[in-house]
């Protein structure tokens, strides 16, 4: 295999599993600065408790997000030298603020958050509890601002192959940025909140479990049923959560797939596998699930097989029923997406939306049930189906953003730097294929041994449960 | 401000941000190494307890070091990255260990075998620096604004030496540290050990600092030339009147805190040497601060965006020190 397609598959592998860290590193965050907030105007302790407790699994995310960093920012310059010297002028400059306004501020923050709570004042404790997470969430700001340069590169031109930067307001603050990292941001919050909620299902699901297998009734002692209590009240607040976040991400997606659009009209056609630009007067039809035939010699293409909606595209696009959606057809073939790019993004795509409505859902559910009173203790150990339902629903979220970061990605290609710059172009030169080889696989191996390790560690903390007895700080 | 003295003040800022790095981590990065050394595990342990709340703090000065070359030298970080691939990578594998072991060791039951992963990576960070560093005094080929060499030029018999060196340099680091930070349990042995890395580093060093010029012609005219000799020759008197000194402390076996300090002296007083050797090169023979530097415009666009903020990082950087100053944590 030649260096650009190892690199490729470098970079893809390291950045889909970075990516989940993160997200559970911000989402928690905000999760345990909610809690320290409610302990200090409420006073109740059961918000200290939730906030020692969660930091335990924030820890792990935070360890395993920073070690799987460290491969991505190497790698612009071990594997996308060409890139990384080209637009280094602003690309290297932002990845460079992330660093030092960002990183710097999280990693001081952690060490007060972990270790201070009897060595510093309250508020000195929920302010670092709040520099964790505007650290993180500052981080995720530059990421995406970089990234979305690359989508959509304003404010700079090409001078000799490098990158000029003409306006940084404009390349910074570029049409793509801001509904892109609200986008990312809600996305880490809502899938941290399903895995909380899902993780407190799962303890109440051994209770309902070991209830109902016995045939005498079980008699629970108060610290075990405070225990229980715990659980259950973090999965009630993570539901007052998704109140606001799951609707709320519905609307960011759809800002965001509207700027695609506009922007990013080749990226669009594939994700819909959209072939031929409709003729006026006609509307282009939305596909549900579509199958493409054989590309001709020419490089075109076209469905075999679509289950479509009629006139769809151009009402969910341009609001009109008739309104002009360009085809993949009608690019260069080699400046879009190619057929199997298509496929991966129509599919990537309708799965994302998919997991986002079925969050939705399940949020509507869980209040349906708060509701008609269910959620009490006793009533939810009852109903082990319900707790089932939100276990399962704990790698949606996980899902649905590698789903989205697939469309975002892929379908920019075979751009690196969106009608700059090509993929090709931007990878390093003498790289040797089988070092890089070696170094995908020895790294996808650690990776992997990372994951069980989390989900080993994870599962005993929460075996462990909380520590509802120590002294309070 | 002229391009000249923008790129210097850059040049300045990353190399202040290297060392902050090696003083702040240098010493936590010395004890994962020498916690490999036989020993009880309690005792690990406790090593690990020390470096805790801070070591995650001090080891991001290396990555705001990274941060601010690629921004301010992206040429520098794509071509050296690019040549020093496999140090790169024996870095960034030594980083992902010493990050996940020390966390999954506060949690595991199987203590020795976290802590083991914790030293052994702690060794590879040193050796992939000593490697990058060695590859990079060795010369990186570099045609037009590529590099144009294979990615094992960087193992020549100089990298060896200086990884030899390098990597008892943090044992030394290390070893200073313990004794300094808690009046380590096993301090009388501490000093000994001390000595030895420290004899090793000194020797290591040396016969690199004798064989540079011989790969390079550059270097050897630094040594030749005004006014770069007199600052260089002054700097080999520096450590030598250092080491004696930290010879002398350790011989009397007193004042931790002074030989901590020392040491560290001595690190600032080598990457100084080496430094002047190479001013104005970034990536020796070819590649210049000039050559490397980003636009003008972006240069001062990052100092306005960075600039007023180290000061406000430096700050909450020093009282998280404060706060866990000579501490060693029990709880998590």
């Amino acid at each position: 295999m030649d260096t650009l397609l190892l690199s490729r598959i470098q970079f893809g592998d390291t950045a889909a599993f970075h990516i989940l860290w993160p997200l559970m590193s911000i989402g928690l965050a905000l999760y345990m600065c909610g809690m320290e907030v409610m302990w200090l105007t409420t006073g109740r302790e059961q918000y200290y408790r939730q906030a020692r407790f969660w930091a335990k699994i924030f820890v792990l995310t935070f360890a395993i997000g920073v070690a799987s960093g460290f491969p991505l920012a190497f790698q612009f310059g071990t594997n996308w030298a060409a890139f990384s010297a080209a637009t280094g002028s602003f690309f290297g400059n932002i990845l460079g603020f992330e660093t030092t306004i960002a990183f710097t501020l999280e990693t001081v923050s952690l060490g007060i958050l972990i270790f201070g709570w009897h060595k510093v004042p309250r508020a000195v404790h929920l302010l670092a509890n709040m520099g964790v997470l505007v650290g993180a969430s500052i981080s995720a700001f530059w990421i995406m601002v970089a990234n979305s340069w690359m989508q959509s590169p304003q404010g700079v031109h090409l001078e000799k192959g490098i990158i000029a930067v003409d306006n940084y307001r404009a390349a910074i603050l570029n049409s793509e940025s801001l509904t892109s990292f609200a986008h990312m941001w809600v996305a880490c919050v809502e899938s941290t909140l399903f895995l909380i909620a899902g993780i407190s299902a799962w303890v109440l699901l051994r209770v309902a479990r070991l209830r109902a297998g016995s045939a005498i009734p079980v008699v629970e002692t108060d610290t075990l049923r405070a225990r229980h209590t715990f659980f259950l009240d973090a999965f009630k607040y993570c539901l007052v959560l998704m109140i606001i976040i799951t609707p709320l991400q519905l609307v960011v997606g759809d800002l965001s797939g509207v700027l695609v659009a506009r922007l990013q009209p080749e990226k669009l056609a594939a994700m819909e596998l959209h072939w031929d630009t409709n003729a006026p007067g006609t509307g282009a039809p939305w596909s549900a699930v579509a199958v493409p035939r054989a590309t001709s010699a020419d490089g075109t293409g076209g469905n075999a097989l679509a289950l479509e909606v009629p006139n769809g595209l151009s009402i969910i696009t341009t609001h009109s029923a008739d309104g002009t959606v360009a085809g993949l057809n009608s690019f260069a073939v080699d400046d879009r997406p190619n057929t199997a790019q298509a496929v991966l993004t129509f599919y990537a795509f309708r799965l994302m939306m998919l997991i986002g409505v079925v969050l939705v859902a399940l949020m509507l559910l869980g209040l349906w049930y708060w509701y008609r009173g269910k959620l009490a203790l006793d009533a939810v150990l009852v109903r082990p189906n319900f707790l089932r339902l939100w276990v399962w629903a704990i790698p949606l979220g996980f899902i649905a953003t590698e789903a989205g970061w697939m469309v975002r990605e892929i379908g920019r290609q075979p751009w690196i730097l969106y009608h700059l710059m090509r993929t090709s172009e931007g990878v390093s030169s003498n790289l040797s294929a089988p070092v890089t080889g070696v170094v995908i696989v020895a790294i996808t191996l650690v990776y992997l041994a990372l994951v069980s390790l989390f989900i080993y560690f994870t599962a005993r903390i929460v075996r462990d449960g909380p520590d509802l007895s120590s002294r309070l700080p | 401000m002229t391009a000249t003295l923008l790129q210097n003040v850059w040049y300045v800022i990353i190399c202040a941000e290297l060392a902050l790095y090696i003083l702040l981590d240098g010493g936590n990065l010395g004890v994962g190494i020498l916690s490999l050394l036989p020993q009880k595990e309690e005792e690990r342990s406790r090593m690990l307890q020390i470096l805790g709340p801070i070591w995650n703090a001090n080891e991001t000065w290396l990555l705001v070091a990274a941060g601010s070359l690629f921004g301010a030298f992206p040429l520098v970080y794509s071509i050296g990255l690019n040549a020093l691939y496999v140090p790169g990578m024996v870095i960034v594998v030594g980083l992902i260990g010493r990050a996940v072991a020390f966390e999954f060791h506060v949690y595991t039951e199987r203590k020795v075998w976290w802590s083991k992963i914790f030293g052994v990576s702690s060794v590879l960070v040193a050796l992939g620096q000593g490697m990058a560093l060695g590859g990079l005094l060795s010369g990186i080929t570099i045609a037009g604004k590529q590099f144009a060499g294979s990615v094992w030029d960087f193992a020549t018999p100089l990298t060896l030496l200086i990884t030899v060196g390098i990597l008892c340099s943090y044992l030394v680091l290390g070893y200073a540290y313990l004794i300094r930070v808690e009046r380590y349990a096993n301090e009388h042995e501490s000093f000994g050990h001390l000595l030895r890395y420290a004899v090793l580093t000194f020797a290591a060093l040396l016969l690199a600092t004798i064989f540079l010029p011989q790969t390079n012609y550059l270097f050897f005219s630094r040594w030749s030339t005004p006014p770069a000799m007199y600052a260089l020759w002054g700097i080999a008197l520096a450590i030598v009147a250092v080491s004696l000194w930290v010879g002398w402390e350790l011989w009397h076996k007193r004042h931790p805190e002074r030989l901590y300090f020392l040491c560290l002296g001595l690190f600032v007083l080598g990457t100084a040497g080496m430094l002047v050797g190479t001013y104005p090169y970034m990536l020796p023979p070819t590649l210049t601060i000039a050559d490397a530097a980003s636009a003008p415009a972006t240069q001062q666009f990052m100092l306005w965006g960075i600039g007023p903020l180290l000061p406000i990082i430096l700050a909450y950087n020093w009282y998280l020190h404060r706060i866990f100053r000579n501490s060693f944590v029990e709880e998590k």
